[in-house]
């Protein structure tokens, strides 16, 4: 028997109504619904029609204290927040739904919150991701390195190690290219199907999942459900189809209608930008000593032209390199080689002056020329209200080598009062943009980059996760850009899109040099050369490691290591002596070969904090009590040999104390030392993994603070670091609120618990334990021996 | 079975508490880094008179007010400092296992304020409060304990006092600046500080015309 089938969970519904807190309206009033055990179910409704809401309270992870819920919602007769695992939730955001490093721990994540024997738990965790099509890989394979649908995959297979009875899917192939949103797809299909659980998904495009449902159930705006027929009746009946489309749903499959009066793109007249043998990358070129090596461009050889009038959508897979390519042609980011060209069109009567190449324009010069629109529209989003922000652009917009702002006061007016009334946010014209909907944030990104009147329009994939409303109103306005002789370059994997702009396809699929490169076995491509992730180790990003060191020192447990670096560390503290801080210094550099870091690498590590302990000896040399004799009087203060012979002191012990740390870092695998925190230190779990789980998001928040630096960039901002950080900051709280929502829906936090990986302690471990302390006796010894040491804690 | 939501008391931790605070503090790990990366040059402006470079100090601390003023729970300014401070460790940019030290000093100071208060006031003047505190314990803490600087007299009190008035402003008024433009954009939602953008500076409370919107 496998032991991966669950019963179905019954779904019951009686008058259930939750109005958030704060909000005027119920999302939901007066709910009757029944699924039964194993049925699979589609849900649609109109944006705002409280399907989140319902997919929320059903995995039992809506508990607002303040909000106003009547009525009953029970699976399995139970109501959901006490039935926790038996219904797994799985959201939009692929990075928000891993939770651990690795991917055999991220799917044992769920076991080990629902305390599953640990016995047990590595059975389940293989037959979960077979089930997902995901067993091809190492169990320490980097999450971090899955493609968004493989992500998805993993995350399904994190709910299936549950054994729930019912799947909820809140659009989980919004974000997702086609290729990718198939696997998920039919990953979730077999799995419903071999284990007999319940289904219910939310999607806008209907088309993906309505031949693989039994029934379709439509939920009225604020209301409760407004239709529940065979999902069959989706294809007979018209009037329901109408419906259906007037809500904002995709109905039809990429039958958006083809704009034939914009012109094909290779027939526009003039050339407003022309790339020539383009070679990109992330990173930018300059060599920096502190890097070996140079970075490998992830793309190279790009020639393209835009024209006036027609619009070029870049397609191809995931990591084939097209935002950093848009990126590159909007001037945001450098060129590694090749030529990056505006012609007079573009660079205006005004700007004749300007460099050929738009990297080197000013913020405000480039803003009323290429205006370009991220993938998330809050990015952009740098004021507090919608009319400021679409003020700011207009404003910041300046006569090319002067200071002189490009419109005039009633111009820029002007322009605000009419780009509010084509986005229809007049109504919302004080709202803070933040709080708007998606369809309406998606209209105000594309408005801030129009605010400056730029002839040319980037936009990274503009129809992720929109309704077919939003849809139709972005092809209006970039429609009448076109028109107005204006020029749209898009990242997409939409086809509507493309048909509905008449856009050129650029195709980055990658050489087959490039693709034989491509991980074994793995159905999407992650990165597209091994050489992109040496670069990304390499680069000034902070990234955690997720592959575990196999240095004899990298082998041994992280309790022990903890407590070896604690008593160096206290010995070092205790006191201020070049001793003591020479001592652990050689022992440090003698150490190096049992945890494998080659010298060059560790010098590489450490320079920073030398440059520091010089800072240190400075300071104590200028500022330290005066005493012996005076070596340079400045007046004020003095340098005597007392205050620079402390100095020296405490830069030795600065520089002393960092060693043993990034030794033992660099060696110490974060999951494992949480585990080992939680298990042996007997710290409260809910901490150390709510702390975990966030430190695997640090190389998400490091993408997300350059990406809003080029943002602020793009709207005519110089570098703005303290809305930079504002904008990082709502970030974070967004990503960890659909992480927590995750982690609660997998069983996190409901109470005991079990580890799939005990934390022991061995004899090697207690080697460890006792070198540290050797070596923290070993240099008080020598330093009391000569006399030098100085205990800090006296007065 | 669990006892789900029944036993909560205003003061226990829920799960989104956790993951926001714990993000929060990773991300205020990256700030730190885009902090040094764009303003390496500041700190060089104190070679001068290093005990001055205590006023920008403040801008360590800023994740325990920061923590304090949007979970508003027992803990999270103590949390979030040291959250922050293990984050800037891993990336190497801080003072080893000693910056573990700090950071619990640090959020010390400023969690001792609010336990002051009870955990029920989150003013502008607390905030301010508690940024000073967090800089005063960061300074005993440098200058005493860890004892990283042995300056004079003069140079003691100067990087003491800088370091407090540094953690009063960046470390106290802006996070509460900061937690009201984040509670203004909506993110705050799951939170008890969902309303701190229509709290009154000073009182705390939230006018009664508005909630009837």
């Amino acid at each position: 028997m496998s032991t991966m089938t669950s019963t179905g969970v019954e779904v019951s519904a009686a008058g259930f109504s939750y109005q958030h807190a704060d909000r005027p309206a119920p999302a939901i009033s007066g709910l009757d619904l029944h699924i039964a055990p194993g049925e699979k179910v589609l849900l649609a409704g109109a944006s705002g029609a409280g399907k989140s809401t319902l997919l929320h309270a059903l995995a039992g992870v809506l508990h607002d204290d303040d909000a106003d819920s009547t009525g009953q919602l029970l699976i399995d007769g139970n109501p959901p927040a006490e039935a926790r695992g038996r219904a797994g939730l799985m959201q939009q955001d692929p990075e928000s739904q891993v939770v651990l490093s690795r991917i055999g721990d991220d799917v044992a994540f769920s076991c080990e919150n629902m305390a599953v024997d640990p016995e047990e738990i590595p059975s389940r965790v293989q037959q979960a991701l077979a089930a997902v099509g995901l067993d091809h890989l190492p169990l320490d394979h980097p999450s971090s390195q899955l493609s968004g649908g493989q992500k998805q995959r993993l995350a399904l297979a994190g709910i299936l190690a549950m054994q729930p009875g019912l799947l909820l899917l809140d659009e989980p192939t919004a974000n997702l290219d086609p290729e990718g949103t198939l696997q998920v797809r039919d990953a979730v299909v077999d799995a419903v199907t071999t284990t007999g659980s319940s289904l219910v998904v939310v999607e806008h495009r209907l088309s993906t999942w309505v031949d693989h449902v039994d029934t379709l159930v439509v939920l009225e705006p604020g209301g409760g459900v407004r239709h529940r027929v065979p999902a069959a009746d989706f294809h007979t009946d018209q009037h329901l189809r109408a419906e259906l489309t007037a809500a904002g749903l995709w109905v039809d499959a990429d039958t958006a209608p083809v704009a034939a009066d914009l012109l094909p793109a290779d027939t526009g007249e003039n050339q407003l930008l022309t790339a020539r043998g383009l070679a990109v990358h992330r990173q930018s070129p300059k060599k920096s000593w502190r890097r070996g090596h140079s970075v490998q461009p992830v793309l190279s050889g790009v020639d393209m032209s835009l024209r006036s009038g027609t619009a070029v959508g870049i397609t191809g897979r995931n990591g084939a390199g097209k935002s950093t390519l848009l990126l590159t042609l909007g001037g945001l980011l450098q060129a590694h080689a090749g030529e990056l060209t505006a012609g007079s069109e573009l660079k205006g009567e005004r700007g004749a002056q300007l460099p050929d190449s738009p990297y080197l324009w000013r913020s405000a010069d480039l803003t009323s020329r290429i205006g370009t629109v991220f993938q998330e529209p809050e990015h952009q989003f740098v004021r507090s209200t919608v009319s400021e922000e679409l003020r700011l652009s207009a404003v910041q917009a300046r006569i090319p080598g002067t200071r002189d702002p490009l419109f005039t006061e009633d111009e820029v007016t002007a322009r605000v009062e009419h780009l509010l009334r084509r986005l229809r946010l007049e109504h919302l014209a004080e709202a803070n943009p933040f709080t708007l909907s998606g369809g309406e944030k998606r209209r105000l990104s594309v408005g801030t980059a129009l605010a400056a009147g730029p002839q040319v329009l980037m936009l990274d994939e503009p129809t992720f996760g929109q309704d077919a409303h939003t849809f139709a109103e972005l092809i209006g306005l970039l429609g009448d850009h076109l028109r107005s002789g204006g020029t749209v370059l898009a990242v997409t994997h939409d086809e509507s899109f493309l048909a509905a702009l008449n856009a050129q396809r650029f195709d980055l699929t990658p050489t087959p040099s490039a693709a034989s490169v491509l991980e074994n076995r793995v159905p999407i491509g992650t990165r597209p050369t091994n050489n992109d992730a040496k670069n990304r180790r390499d680069s000034g990003t902070p990234l955690l490691s997720a592959v575990r060191d196999t240095s004899w020192l990298g082998r041994r447990g992280p309790l022990a290591k903890l407590i070896a670096l604690f008593f160096i560390t206290l010995a070092l503290i205790a006191t201020i002596d070049p001793v003591s801080a020479a001592v652990v210094a050689v022992v440090c550099f003698l150490l190096l070969p049992i945890a494998d870091i080659r010298l060059l690498v560790f010098l590489r590590r450490i320079w920073i904090f030398a440059v520091a302990s010089l800072v240190a000896v400075w300071g104590a040399a200028i500022a330290a009590e005066e005493s012996g004799r005076v070596l340079l009087d400045l007046g004020v203060t003095t340098v005597s040999t007392g205050s620079l012979e402390m100095g020296v002191s405490l830069g030795a012990r600065a520089f002393a104390i960092v060693l043993p740390s990034v030794l033992i870092f660099s060696t110490t695998d974060p999951t494992d030392l949480a585990d080992s925190l939680a298990q042996q230190l007997k710290l409260p779990a809910r901490f150390v993994l709510g702390a975990l789980a966030a430190m695997r998001l640090l190389g998400l928040m490091a993408e997300h603070w350059t990406t809003l630096g080029h943002a602020r960039r793009a709207r005519g901002l110089g570098s703005r670091f303290f809305s930079q950080a504002f904008g990082l900051l709502v970030q974070a709280i967004r990503i960890a609120t659909r992480l927590a929502v995750t982690m609660e829906s997998r069983g996190f936090g409901a109470g005991k618990r079990s580890w799939a990986r005990p934390a022991r302690f061995t004899g090697a471990d207690g080697l460890v334990v006792l070198g540290g302390l050797l070596i923290a006796a070993g240099a008080t010894a020598l330093a009391m021996t000569l006399g030098t040491w100085n205990l800090v804690w006296q007065s | 079975m669990n006892s789900s939501a029944s036993a909560r008391t205003p003061f226990t931790w829920s799960v989104s508490d956790i993951v926001v605070a714990s993000t929060l503090a990773v991300a205020a790990g990256v700030i730190f880094w885009g902090w040094n990366l764009s303003y390496h040059a500041v700190s060089t402006l104190f070679t001068a008179y290093p005990p001055t470079a205590g006023i920008v100090a403040g801008m360590w601390l800023f994740p325990a007010v920061l923590g304090a003023m949007i979970i508003r729970k027992p803990g999270a300014a103590i949390y979030c400092e040291m959250v922050a401070a293990a984050v800037s460790a891993l990336l190497g940019s801080q003072w080893g296992l000693g910056v573990l030290l700090s950071g619990f000093v640090q959020g010390l100071g400023a969690e001792l304020i609010l336990l002051l208060f009870l955990y029920r006031r989150f003013t502008v003047d607390v905030a301010i409060l508690a940024g000073a505190a967090a800089g005063l314990a960061g300074g005993i803490n440098e200058n005493f304990i860890a004892a990283y600087y042995q300056y004079d007299t003069v140079g003691t009190v100067v990087h003491i006092g800088t370091f407090t008035l540094s953690g009063a402003i960046i470390a106290g008024l802006l996070p509460w600046l900061g937690t009201r433009g984040l509670a203004a954009t909506g993110a705050l939602g799951p939170l008890k500080s969902r309303k701190a953008h229509r709290e009154s500076a000073f009182s705390g409370r939230i006018p009664e015309s508005r909630s009837t919107s």
